[in-house]
């Protein structure tokens, strides 16, 4: 290790472990503050410019707890998620995982059962704003599919579709805690696991729950699944002869959504 | 330096780092700004805002693009995928120049996200250089390089800042974004006088200056960026611009942001500063 490396290793161990660096006389003497100052300065800085990126990605998440939790919870993610990436943008990546292991291991945390699920919902929103563009499939192109070529059809989906399942009113909670000033909220678990589609239209960030029949014709459309697959899987759960009427109804909301790139025939 | 070195310096004029906060208004009311700067790895992005208003934007102004995250001083070796990112946003954005900081940012493949200072050795001039010139090659023009701020010394600097930075962009043919608020602010956390750190500065390389506000504390001063540029900020960059000449000029403003109108009443000091120093220009 030459010299430049050993300074750089032990400076960025001391900013990542201030506490278990004791050793600093590669630091000089000179100017006006004290070597232990001159560091701190870096290890300061380094805690409050990630705790904000934390606090800008996740702003429900950071006024649903108390800020003493949030100092914790945040400082433990960085403790422990040191950035591997070029921009801030991606530094809150494995927070709900993070969040849903202390909810599993830590008691300060055990009545928070909803804490992962607000963390990965704000996550896919952020997500979903800054997706590629991509170019959007209209009505019109739709209604000159022959009717033949309909069974063998495909869909690609613009980059910014994200697709989430929720046990929690997160949304809701989500919609409260984001209000100016936040509003108080209550965090209900519901029957069972629903379906939450979030994309972006037009610059905005968009979220809406889904009927469990537009769940399906969705998921399987994405997985690359053809109209006619799609529509026979339907048909299990929808009387069959309302099928083609009801996806055809979908498909034109997704359009008008800005959900549908592309239209492919495999034949 | 020559006349013929100041008339090869292009000059863009007096410019704000464009923030997010000032979208709408920049196109609404399309400001006398002469020209902005962006943070590239604000728009290493793949779609939405950011590079809707970029485009817009910059169909309006000339831009530079200033990244934060090239770690030319890192002992990691030099990240293409973060470079052909960079690349891929210079083609897009056409701007004037591009410009990284004079620092390292971590090592062992991670990012502390700040500007951490070299020391002032042989070996970082060697190792920075060699890295410059690499990168120079691979985007296929000169690139600027920032003076950082800084806040601690290394006990095995052999030289001072000013002589380092003279070094490394000389040697690796690069050309210098000097930042008048950083001089002014390590100047004073290392008890230097600014105006030996202006004498020893390659003036024909200076194509861009940086202004910004900064944290007086006790024995510190801190690079913050969430002030208006403070009185002896402006006397110094008078005093640059009457050794260099005429340098396109800009502020930063990254936190406590005021509305755009703030930030052009400012502006317009600059350019009355950035101006009457031409007329008093040292021969």
């Amino acid at each position: 290790m030459n010299n430049l490396e050993a300074l750089q290793s032990r400076f960025q161990n001391y900013i990542l472990t201030p506490a278990s660096s004791a050793e600093i006389s590669w630091v000089g003497g000179g100017g006006r503050a004290s070597p232990q100052f001159q560091l701190s300065v870096y290890a300061n800085a380094y805690l409050s410019r990630l705790k904000e990126v934390l606090m800008n990605d996740y702003p429900a998440l950071s006024v649903a707890i108390s800020s003493d939790l949030f100092e914790h919870l945040a400082e433990g993610y960085i403790h422990h998620h040191p950035s591997h990436f070029f921009s801030l943008r991606e530094y809150g990546r494995n927070l709900p995982a993070y969040v849903d292991g202390l909810v599993q291991s830590d008691p300060r945390y055990r009545d928070l059962a909803w804490l992962p699920e607000l963390a990965s919902f704000e996550w896919t929103l952020g997500q979903a704003f800054d997706a590629a563009e991509s170019g959007f499939v209209s009505e019109g192109d739709m209604a000159s599919v022959p009717a033949e070529r309909w069974p063998l059809l495909r869909f690609s989906f613009s980059p910014c579709v994200r697709r989430i399942d929720l046990e929690w009113n997160v949304p809701a909670m989500w919609k409260a805690l984001t209000a100016d000033p936040p509003l108080e909220v209550e965090a209900v678990r519901c029957g069972s696991s629903s379906a939450w589609l979030i994309w972006r239209q037009e610059l905005v960030t968009r979220f809406r729950s889904l009927e469990q029949d537009e769940q399906l014709l969705l998921d399987a459309l994405r997985s690359g699944a053809t109209f006619n697959d799609a529509c026979e899987m339907l048909a299990e759960r929808i009387e069959a002869d309302g099928v083609p009427m009801r996806a055809a109804g979908l498909l034109k909301g997704w359009i008008q959504q800005g959900l549908i790139t592309r239209l492919m025939f495999s034949d | 330096m020559t006349e013929a070195d100041r008339n090869q310096r292009p000059f863009l004029g007096y410019g704000l780092g464009l923030r997010r906060q000032h979208y709408n208004d920049v196109l609404d009311t399309r400001p006398d700004v002469d020209w902005f700067e962006i943070i590239s790895e604000n728009y290493m992005v793949d779609g939405g805002k950011p590079l809707h208003y970029l485009d817009r934007i910059r169909e309006h102004y000339p831009m530079v693009m200033h990244g934060v995250s090239m770690s030319i001083g890192s002992t990691d070796p030099l990240d293409y995928d973060y470079l052909a990112r960079l690349k891929a946003l210079m083609e897009r954005v056409e701007p004037a120049w591009f410009s990284d900081h004079l620092c390292w940012t971590g090592m062992d493949k991670l990012n502390l996200h700040d500007l951490l200072p070299l020391p002032y050795t042989e070996e970082a001039i060697g190792h920075v250089v060699e890295r410059v010139s690499r990168v120079q090659d691979y985007l296929g023009r000169q690139m600027l390089l920032e003076n950082v701020s800084s806040y601690v010394t290394y006990s095995e600097s052999q030289l001072t800042e000013w002589d380092f930075l003279r070094e490394v962009v000389e040697r690796a043919d690069c050309l210098l974004l000097l930042d008048i608020n950083n001089v002014f602010v390590s100047a004073f956390n290392h008890d230097f006088d600014p105006h030996d750190y202006l004498d020893a500065v390659p003036g024909e390389r200076v194509h861009q200056i940086h202004l910004a506000g900064h944290t007086q504390e006790e024995n510190l001063i801190i690079d913050t960026h969430d002030h208006p540029i403070a009185d002896p900020v402006y006397g110094l960059y008078a005093e640059a611009i009457r050794r260099f000449g005429r340098v396109s000029t800009m502020i930063e403003r990254d936190d406590h942001i005021p509305p755009l109108a703030e930030l052009l009443r400012e502006l317009d000091r600059v350019r009355q500063i950035g101006e009457s120093g031409v007329l008093n220009q040292v021969a």
